[in-house]
């Protein structure tokens, strides 16, 4: 499966763009804020309906569009070759004037030409982006490791999605409530219903999570091994925020100290849903006078984290920046391998500017993976980072202000 | 600035667009339209406003419009006592009296519990819903809110506030339309209806 065809129309700095490409290896050279990562961004928009920086999608739409366009609008299409059938991906971003209000965006997609769902796209285009950024997923806060889960969650699996879905929409609805009920006389049948949806979307929520974690500390401890032998023996572990007892794990964290228990101890079992739902009702059950007093939903999959061990020593307070640098490539290789095993066919791979800050052998190990995957961008400032022979067998392309075209490096 | 010194055009157009399912650009259409339209047209739509608070009431057992102190429906001795159809608008009533099926008695909540609308219990019928059951007429009562996420928690509410007064409590089914095509169908009402397939009797 590949990407035969990219048109961008007003697209952050593509005013238009049509772009044909070919199975394997592209790499894409450019000075700094030419619209190298744009260019990924709008395949990995198209491919998840979710942009990678933007804050709100209206930022995803050029600029000029806003005075030349009588609507504002994006618009991202796609071929996708797979097996000799080619699939149509479109997808749409226009700005909706209101009275007495923001204007909106509004999201539309279709699939050979036929209106559909955004959750009809997912998975049709599965990537994995490598970037600079990942380094935060270790880094960073909480939220970021849970957008990444839900990103990869919903290529894979789009009962996911729908969950995710009404989760949200569940959970403002019963912060709603909640702050409405605060320091008054609780009617307990008010909470019932949110309490119930919560559990049903969350439970499924939960489940998905733990399962994707568990094979991601599998296959990342192997790519970890053999990144960087000597750095310690690495450890993907999912962090509910329920309370869950018999794991040790849980409360050494809190008071931050080294975890020897949990090297001698074999990953948690995944549970199933129906467990999760149990432990969810407890828990909530549990937290309900908090919850009342605080006036917002304090437990559930909205506060998960994932804490990333190295011997026991979580990384991202006690590692260097290199260390969570080498973890968060083993986590993205691993990605890769769960995209390929959940859809049976290997998702492109996006490489933004990445060449540069890796060492000569990862730079191997990455180069290695890209041979072997269908198709691969990669995008970089300088065409050094690249040996001419990886070169002579990739197609190259030049951008500069949101202009493509083809080269010959020399 | 006081209402009399705006211009009256905007004035209307702004009041026409409170309406539900009115926009700016009808809401203007609306407001030409009438600037335009023969005397009688304006004239009898004032009356008919005016009347509409004078004349319609809510009827004082189910809260449905009515234009006497019992709706026509509680008024009717044919209809069954023993239940109550529990709705939410009285647009809905209309639209399960076309069904010609029902026999019962119904309740209008005039809302749903909406956290993000701030709409609490305290805010509808729901006192006087269980006043009427507890009188102890009433057998069984059907849940008929709408299927969303409030008409769901509404539901489960009032289940739960009716329960220990020992009537039977339903809910509408979910699920295919009459007249639809399988294949047409989402898979979120396939799998309600699924969920709520009945057993074939066969004679």
């Amino acid at each position: 499966m590949y990407l035969q065809h990219l048109s961008l129309k007003n697209f952050r700095n593509y005013l238009r763009l049509e772009l044909s490409l070919s199975a394997g290896i592209t790499v894409l050279q450019g000075d700094n804020a030419q619209g190298k990562t744009n260019l990924l961004e709008a395949i990995v928009f198209l491919a998840t309906s979710k942009s990678l920086r933007a804050h709100s999608d209206r930022e995803l739409i050029h600029w000029l569009a806003h005075e030349r366009e009588a609507i504002p609008f994006a618009e991202v299409s796609g071929e996708i070759q797979h097996n000799g059938d080619v699939t149509r991906l479109r997808l749409v971003l226009t700005q909706q004037q209101r009275a007495n209000a923001q204007p909106s965006i509004r999201k539309t997609v279709a699939i050979n030409g036929v209106r559909k769902r955004v959750l009809d796209l997912l998975g049709i285009l599965p990537v994995v982006i490598f970037m600079p950024e990942d380094v935060l997923l270790i880094a960073g806060s909480p939220s970021l490791r849970r957008r990444y889960l839900n990103i990869l969650l919903c290529q894979i699996d789009r009962e996911y999605c729908r969950h995710l879905e009404a989760y949200n929409k569940v959970l403002v609805r019963r912060n709603a409530q909640l702050r409405d009920l605060q320091g008054r006389q609780p009617d307990p049948h008010l909470l019932a219903y949110w309490d119930e949806a919560l559990i049903n979307h969350g439970a499924y929520l939960l489940h998905k999570r733990q399962a994707v974690l568990s094979r991601l500390d599998e296959l990342a401890r192997a790519h970890h091994t053999t990144l960087a032998p000597q750095q310690g023996r690495l450890r993907v572990v999912y962090r509910p925020a329920l309370p869950i007892e018999n794991t040790p794990a849980a409360e050494a964290h809190q008071l931050s100290l080294p975890l020897p228990q949990e090297l001698a101890h074999p990953p948690h079992p995944v549970w199933s849903v129906e467990q999760w739902r149990a432990l969810f009702t407890t828990a909530l059950e549990n937290a309900r006078k908090e919850e009342l007093s605080a006036g917002v939903t304090l437990l559930g999959p909205h506060r998960d984290d994932v804490m990333f061990l190295l011997d026991g020593q979580d990384v991202r307070l006690y590692g260097s920046r290199g260390q969570q640098r080498t973890v968060a490539l083993a986590l993205k290789l691993a990605e890769v391998q769960v995209i390929t095993e959940a859809l049976n066919t290997s998702p492109i791979l996006l490489l933004d500017d990445v060449m540069s800050e890796l060492d000569a052998q990862r730079r191997h190990r990455v180069l290695d993976l890209v041979a072997q995957v269908p198709q691969a961008i990669l995008t970089t400032t300088d065409w050094a980072d690249f040996t001419p022979e990886f070169l002579a067998q990739a197609q190259c392309l030049e951008v500069h202000d949101g202009v493509l075209r083809p080269v010959t490096p020399v | 600035m006081s209402d009399a010194r705006r211009d009256p055009i905007e004035r209307l157009i702004e009041a026409l667009m409170r309406l539900p399912g009115i926009g700016p650009k009808t809401a203007a259409r609306l407001a030409y339209y009438l600037l335009r339209a023969p005397e009688d047209v304006t004239s009898e739509l004032v009356a008919a406003l005016q009347e509409l608070r004078v004349r319609v009431r809510y009827c004082r057992r189910c809260f449905n419009v009515s234009d006497g102190d019992l709706c026509a429906i509680c008024a009717d001795p044919e209809r069954d006592p023993h239940t109550i159809c529990v709705v939410e608008e009285p647009l809905d009533v209309v639209a399960l009296e076309r069904s010609g099926v029902y026999r019962g008695l119904y309740h209008v909540l005039h809302g749903v519990i909406n956290p993000l609308e701030n709409v609490g219990p305290e805010d509808l019928r729901l006192q006087e819903l269980v006043e009427r059951v507890r009188q102890g007429e009433v057998q069984e009562v059907i849940l008929a809110t709408n299927p969303t996420m409030e008409g769901e928690a509404t539901a489960m509410y009032i289940a739960r506030l009716l329960q220990p007064h020992g009537v039977r409590l339903t809910r509408l089914a979910h699920g295919l339309p009459v007249g639809g095509d399988l294949e047409y169908a989402d898979q979120h009402t396939l799998a309600r209806a699924l969920e709520g397939r009945r057993p074939l009797h066969v004679r």
